[in-house]
């Protein structure tokens, strides 16, 4: 492969082109730092292409430096343009590897730039096993829903607040759903675990009630709402949404708390079913502090008759 | 002029018809292995060596599993016990006689796809085998067995293609300390109702769900019409019948839908040809869940109201079950007041709230079932 070292200048680099998507997401804190002091020092790799240089290691370092800084020229390493690009590609997926984990959207993006560029036994043989990309049809279709998100919900996704079940379940929502769930995250602050949580609840009520999935959505959000604000309360969010899936459990639940309260069962008591009312062994325990609170807390269990008992542990 | 449509007829056309065979090649001059190939005669024959769960799976990218079928050796015991679940529910203790995996039918709920790490719908073809280990089995004095063949496969959806039932039958029609239960979906009895010899106590069961589970989330299977008009004419035949609600769903309007699928057994059959009824709620592996999902993405089936139940399964909250099992149970008692009605995996609470009985434990329950086929072998002992 023929190749040059040299000094050009940024506006000579096709920005536009993503044959080698190995970077998305903004540049390290600590890149960023280094390029702000002292500019780029190992020089990005391009090749020579018609609108200008292709980008093929190094896309956040001249974005950085070309957005952020007031540099005009850059040194890089040039590739001419009769090289084989598959090989380039390759070059640049193990450099890149080498140095960092790709995220989700990155490694989407490069999946479905090797297809176009390997037969299917070097897909399987080497670059799947190179992005940790398992060798099956989900993980396949989950570099598509990815390469299908829209702008946010890209940037969400690598900056792995969202993860790759919930991607898978977003696949099916329309892109009508997908905006309102980018619209309650920036004003909820749920992320990842709470968020894969609260898009399978949706997603959940959305399949039970043959409805779209902003229908359930909207009305948590209605409920969540902190009043006079922008503000969705997270919490409140997925206690409705765990409520409106779980109807019954949740009736269950508030009809021990009654039946606790109708005994005037002590706070200090604390009595726990079995895990969703599913038979087992009732737990009960309690703090005391001497003996008189001790004699208290004794005395409380011993003055309950047989059909209180029972009535506790009545099966919903 | 009227068409007449032989459900038989039009189901086999939605068998299994293999494209492929692949042949292990230590089985490869079988019985069953030859009488298979002679039944596809354009099917390519692939001999393989033993393949472990990696060449499976890579045989699988060359040769579609929708329309291969491995002919193998079974290497294990044959007869085994049916893997229930954990002591905190009741089960029948069924054996279960291992001759294939996996069926075409194509169930969205079927527990099969978080358990099989074999893609290809797979006949084993060792029978002298199994029938060897079953004489040895088989011979320990006062031992009842109720063994069954439809827990990792369907029993007849293949039939036509393996001819297995008759041979089958050829085994335990005279059998007097074992009962062979055959649960499909499909129709295909023909090789059961032209049996010529002694069938014994031998039972055909049918799995029977609402209508629009049927339609909606089984696939190929024949239709509840269809498996009852098959169940009348193998009770005419003299077999036993056996159904099974399971797995039981909560949808909106099922109970209209499950008083339906009752009134339609009814008009088929009559309370005394039903050897026993079999119900149990909905319930899976966790790890069922995904793989559910991305085999039937339009499915709703798993967004319910499901908690974790003690043995790891997801299982329907207790009240829900509590209400299909008291209302499947009010409906059929309506019509037929004694027909025998147990619970598949289910916690002796619910059954003490649904019949006001429960066993104390598995042996009980399974002593029950034994009771059945007694009951039914006496009366036809006397008649002869």
């Amino acid at each position: 492969m023929k190749k040059s070292h040299g000094v050009i200048s940024l506006a000579e680099i096709d920005f536009a082109d993503r044959s080698f998507p190995f970077s998305w997401g903004p540049v390290p804190a600590v890149l960023a730092e280094s390029i702000t002091a002292v500019g780029v020092l190992q020089p990005p790799l391009l090749m020579e292409g018609k609108n200008g240089f292709r980008i093929v290691c190094g896309r956040r370092r001249l974005e950085y430096l070309r957005e952020r800084t007031e540099a005009t020229s850059v040194l890089v390493m040039a590739m001419a343009d009769n090289c084989a690009e598959a090989e380039l590609f390759r070059l640049a997926l193990w450099d890149n590897r080498a140095i960092r984990e790709f995220n989700l959207v990155e490694t989407a993006d490069i999946y479905l730039a090797a297809e176009k560029l390997f037969p299917a036994a070097r897909l399987e043989g080497e670059i799947m096993p190179a992005l940790a990309l398992p060798r099956r049809p989900r993980f396949i279709k989950r570099c598509r829903i990815i390469a299908s998100f829209p702008e946010g919900l890209r940037a969400l996704t690598a900056a792995g607040a969202v993860d790759g079940e919930t991607v898978d379940l977003l696949g099916e929502w329309s892109p009508e759903a997908c905006q309102a769930l980018l619209e309650l995250v920036a004003v909820s602050g749920l992320r990842r675990n709470k968020l894969r949580e609260v898009v399978g609840r949706i997603d959940d009520l959305s399949r039970r009630d043959g409805c779209a999935p902003t229908q359930p959505l909207a009305a948590a959000v209605k409920v969540a709402q902190v009043p006079e604000t922008e503000r969705v309360d997270g919490e409140v969010l997925r206690d409705y949404l765990k409520c409106a899936l779980y109807p019954n459990l949740t009736q269950a639940r508030r009809d021990f708390a009654a039946r606790l309260e109708k005994l005037s069962w002590p706070a200090r008591l604390q009595l726990e079913p079995p895990p969703d009312f599913e038979g087992g062994d009732y737990r009960l325990s309690f703090t005391f502090n001497g003996v008189r609170e001790w004699q208290d807390a004794l005395q409380k269990l011993t003055v309950l008759t047989g059909e209180n008992v029972n009535e506790i542990c009545r099966r919903p | 002029m009227k068409s007449v449509v032989d459900p038989e007829a039009k189901y086999a056309r939605s068998l299994l018809r293999p494209t492929t065979l692949l042949i292990e090649e230590e089985i490869f001059d079988l019985p069953l292995t030859q009488a298979i190939r002679g039944r596809l005669p354009q099917a390519e024959v692939v001999v393989v060596e033993r393949p472990d769960a990696e060449k499976l799976q890579h045989l699988s990218r060359r040769f579609s599993p929708l329309s291969t079928l491995l002919l193998a050796r079974h290497r294990g015991r044959f007869l085994k016990a049916c893997p229930g679940t954990d002591e905190s529910y009741r089960c029948c203790l069924y054996q279960i006689l291992h001759l294939g995996l996996g069926c075409n039918i194509g169930c969205s709920y079927c527990v099969l796809q978080g358990y099989l790490n074999n893609p290809f719908i797979t006949q084993f073809v060792n029978l002298e085998e199994a029938f060897a280990e079953l004489d040895r089995e088989l011979e320990r004095p006062g031992v009842f067995y109720r063994i069954g063949t439809g827990e990792f496969t369907d029993s007849l959806f293949m039939d036509p293609l393996t001819g297995l039932a008759p041979r089958l039958l050829d085994y335990f029609g005279s059998c007097r300390h074992a009962v062979l239960e055959l649960k499909t979906k499909s129709v295909a009895i023909a090789s059961l109702l032209d049996y010529p010899g002694e069938i014994g106590e031998t039972i055909v069961s049918w799995s029977l769900n609402a209508p629009s589970v049927s339609a909606r989330e089984e696939g190929h299977a024949a239709s509840l019409t269809e498996r009852l008009q098959a169940a009348a004419r193998c009770r005419r035949r003299g077999y036993r019948i056996g159904l099974h609600f399971d797995p039981l769903f909560d949808f909106q309007g099922w109970q209209d839908e499950y008083r339906r699928t009752v009134a339609l057994i009814f008009e088929h059959l009559g309370g005394d040809d039903i050897i026993w009824i079999s119900i149990g709620a909905f319930r899976f592996m966790p790890k069922v869940r995904d793989e559910l999902r991305w085999n039937h993405p339009r499915s709703n089936i798993t967004a319910g109201e499901f908690i974790r139940g003690r043995d790891g399964k997801q299982r329907y909250f207790s009240a829900i079950r509590r209400r299909l099992y008291r209302f499947l149970v009010d409906e059929i008692k309506s019509y037929a007041p004694e027909v025998f009605i147990y619970f598949c995996m289910e916690d002796q609470y619910l059954w003490q709230d649904t019949f006001g009985y429960a066993p104390a434990d598995n042996q009980e329950l399974s002593h029950w079932l034994d009771r059945c086929c007694v009951r039914y072998r006496e009366p036809a002992a006397g008649a002869s």
